[in-house]
């Protein structure tokens, strides 16, 4: 997505779903034999055109140097591991993807961490301003991202911060969105469990650490999954920022090769490289992927 | 969905100083991030529009000189119509796939779930990578151009044809999104109460009317949310110009955002590309104000 930053610009505060209403959900009796066959067709239909593009970048990125053809090249052969022992050895694939998994993990940390926080405080505590300052936050989600990321490139181009970690993963910690989310989380918990624990003696930095840290669990795999998607994902940030070769994440690293006119096989190897960990992560964590935008809206 | 503040009935007293400053250290990180990194850049955002600040150079304040430049600048107009129209096709085609595969894949049946999960594989996947393959599909001789020439349809590259490539462009993205409308309409559908639906259906309603009288205005929320999350997301495409067309050809698929990118990091003219991102946020004020004018008045 090219908004990691405004990831928040997709939320209204109005919510996406309305307060649940679980009644009984309508089952009607098996649909009729007809109904079941078009169904299922125009599944496969969608299936197979969703899948399509996934199946000729593994295909063709496991094919010798060459032209290609339709359908021809869509046959699994002849088959060649060429062009991943060139994007892996000749390009800088493994060092773009490094980056790419600093840039995710530091950032999904970061933005963890000081969401929680604050989503506390602003859950369950009182003090002077929160109403504003809440508010505030909520109204920043309207501004396009596009908006903020000239004058915020220019912020970390004065701090000599582009082409690095640091000035392309802190920018993106000031995430409103994900505030958003922990304070409703949170506000949902009983404030019993935090009274227990202070009346036991607990400092406040204690409290956030055993109660609320162990408590949050399930908002944090939501909203990490996502923070990592979005990172990982992340184009036109990474783009302006880490603008030397060592510095580009897997997204512009393999824009950048496609640019200077890579062979195909190639640049669907690098693809192939990029999508797999991804991939990886969908497959054991699907349900947090699903249920976070079924329950919170949260933007894919 | 904003609570109010739990405990507010329950503790009406004065936070003491030592609790309200506690709690300000919890906010305080995060609130610095903020103001350095998402509310200083808005402020500075529209007020670096009305400036020639170029990286390096000094700000000068040049009053209304860059929109006065970008409401005489072609460029601007062309990049503005494609904007919209790419929005106004893009969403409408990503809503309609999302309602029809939420509706296939409502009910329980053996693989429904390996289905849903197909259709929101393309949501986790880079538009980049996405890109790269699709650049292929629709290439001179690939599938889309075969496909559509079997159908008597306009065949050769659509990326390289100035009427076609933004076409092109919507269905890459609607393969892209609808897999996220589709969730969202989803969760929906199972929150629609079992009682209307039998009602309707001992009323002798068909399959198409209780779609069409039961379930769609129950949706009517859910649908508009996506409309307005679509509309977000079209209005801010870029990752997939940049790599399938760079904008062409001749500036055909050279959209708002695009524009901002090139007049500020290829030009470094950062004052006009403030200005173009001043054009979005109107455009984007604008078009929600019409949405919810129009699909989200309250019944």
């Amino acid at each position: 997505m090219t908004d990691t930053l405004a990831p928040p610009a997709a939320v209204t505060p109005t919510g996406p779903v309305p307060p649940r209403r679980r009644s009984r959900p309508y089952r009607p009796g098996r649909p009729s034999l007809t109904a079941r066959i078009v169904r299922t067709v125009l599944l496969l239909l969608g299936a197979l055109v969703t899948l399509f593009p996934f199946y000729a970048m593994v295909v063709l990125s496991f094919k010798p140097t060459g032209p290609v053809t339709f359908p021809d090249s869509l046959l699994p052969w002849p088959f060649s591991t060429e062009a991943y022992d060139q994007v892996i050895g000749a390009k800088s694939v493994l060092r773009w993807m490094w980056n790419t998994v600093v840039y995710s993990v530091v950032s999904v940390v970061g933005v963890l961490l000081f969401a929680s926080m604050a989503g506390y405080a602003f859950a369950k505590k009182r003090f002077p301003g929160k109403e504003a300052m809440f508010w505030s936050f909520l109204a920043m989600l309207m501004v396009p991202y596009h908006v903020t990321m000239i004058p915020t490139f220019i912020i970390i181009a004065e701090l000599n911060g582009v082409d690095s970690y640091w000035g392309m993963i802190v920018p993106t910690l000031a995430n409103a969105q994900a505030v958003f989310l922990m304070r409703q989380f949170i506000a949902s918990l009983p404030d019993s469990l935090f009274e227990a624990a202070r009346l036991d003696g607990c400092s406040e930095w204690r409290v956030y650490v055993s109660i609320v840290l162990p408590l949050i669990k399930p908002i944090m795999a939501t909203l990490g999954v996502f923070v990592f998607l979005w990172h990982w994902n992340d184009f036109l940030w990474p783009l302006i920022v880490g603008q030397s070769l060592d510095m580009r994440t897997l997204t512009t690293g393999i824009a950048s090769l496609q640019q200077e006119n890579v062979a195909l096989n190639m640049l669907l190897a690098g693809s192939v490289v990029a999508f797999v960990p991804i991939f990886m992560a969908y497959l054991i964590g699907q349900r947090y992927f699903t249920e976070g935008v079924s329950t919170t809206g949260i933007k894919g | 969905m904003v609570a109010l503040p739990a405990g507010r009935t329950r503790r009406p007293r004065r936070p003491s100083a030592r609790e309200a400053g506690t709690a300000l250290l919890f906010v305080l990180p995060f609130l610095l991030l903020f103001i350095v990194f998402r509310f200083g850049p808005a402020i500075a955002g529209a007020v670096l529009g009305f400036t020639d600040y170029t990286i390096g150079g000094e700000a000068g304040f040049v009053g209304l000189d860059n929109f006065r430049r970008l409401v005489e600048d072609s460029t601007f107009w062309s990049a503005l119509r494609v904007t919209v129209i790419f929005t106004a096709i893009s969403v409408p085609l990503s809503m309609i796939a999302s309602l029809a595969m939420a509706v296939l894949t409502r009910r329980m049946f053996r693989g429904v779930k390996l289905f849903r999960s197909i259709f929101f594989l393309p949501v986790v996947t880079s538009l980049v990578l996405a890109g790269v393959v699709f650049t292929w599909v629709f290439s001179e001789g690939g599938p889309w151009s075969q496909a559509m020439g079997a159908l008597g349809l306009p065949a050769g590259s659509w990326l390289a044809d100035s009427v076609l490539v933004v076409p092109a462009l919507v269905l890459v993205s609607v393969w892209s999104r609808f897999g996220y409308g589709m969730l969202i309409l989803l969760a929906r559908m199972q929150d629609i109460p079992a009682e209307l639906e039998e009602a309707a259906l001992t009323d002798g309603a068909s399959a198409w009317q209780r779609f069409r009288y039961v379930t769609l205005p129950q949706l009517r929320p859910a649908l508009f949310f996506v409309a307005i999350i679509e509309t977000t997301v079209s209005f801010q495409v870029f990752d997939t110009i940049y790599v399938m067309t760079g904008g062409g050809p001749v500036r055909s698929s050279y959209t708002l955002v695009y524009m901002l990118y090139d007049q500020g990091f290829k030009y470094f003219d950062l004052g006009y590309a403030s200005a173009v991102g001043v054009a979005l946020f109107v455009l984007t004020i604008i078009v929600a104000l019409i949405q919810r004018l129009t699909l989200g008045r309250e019944k």
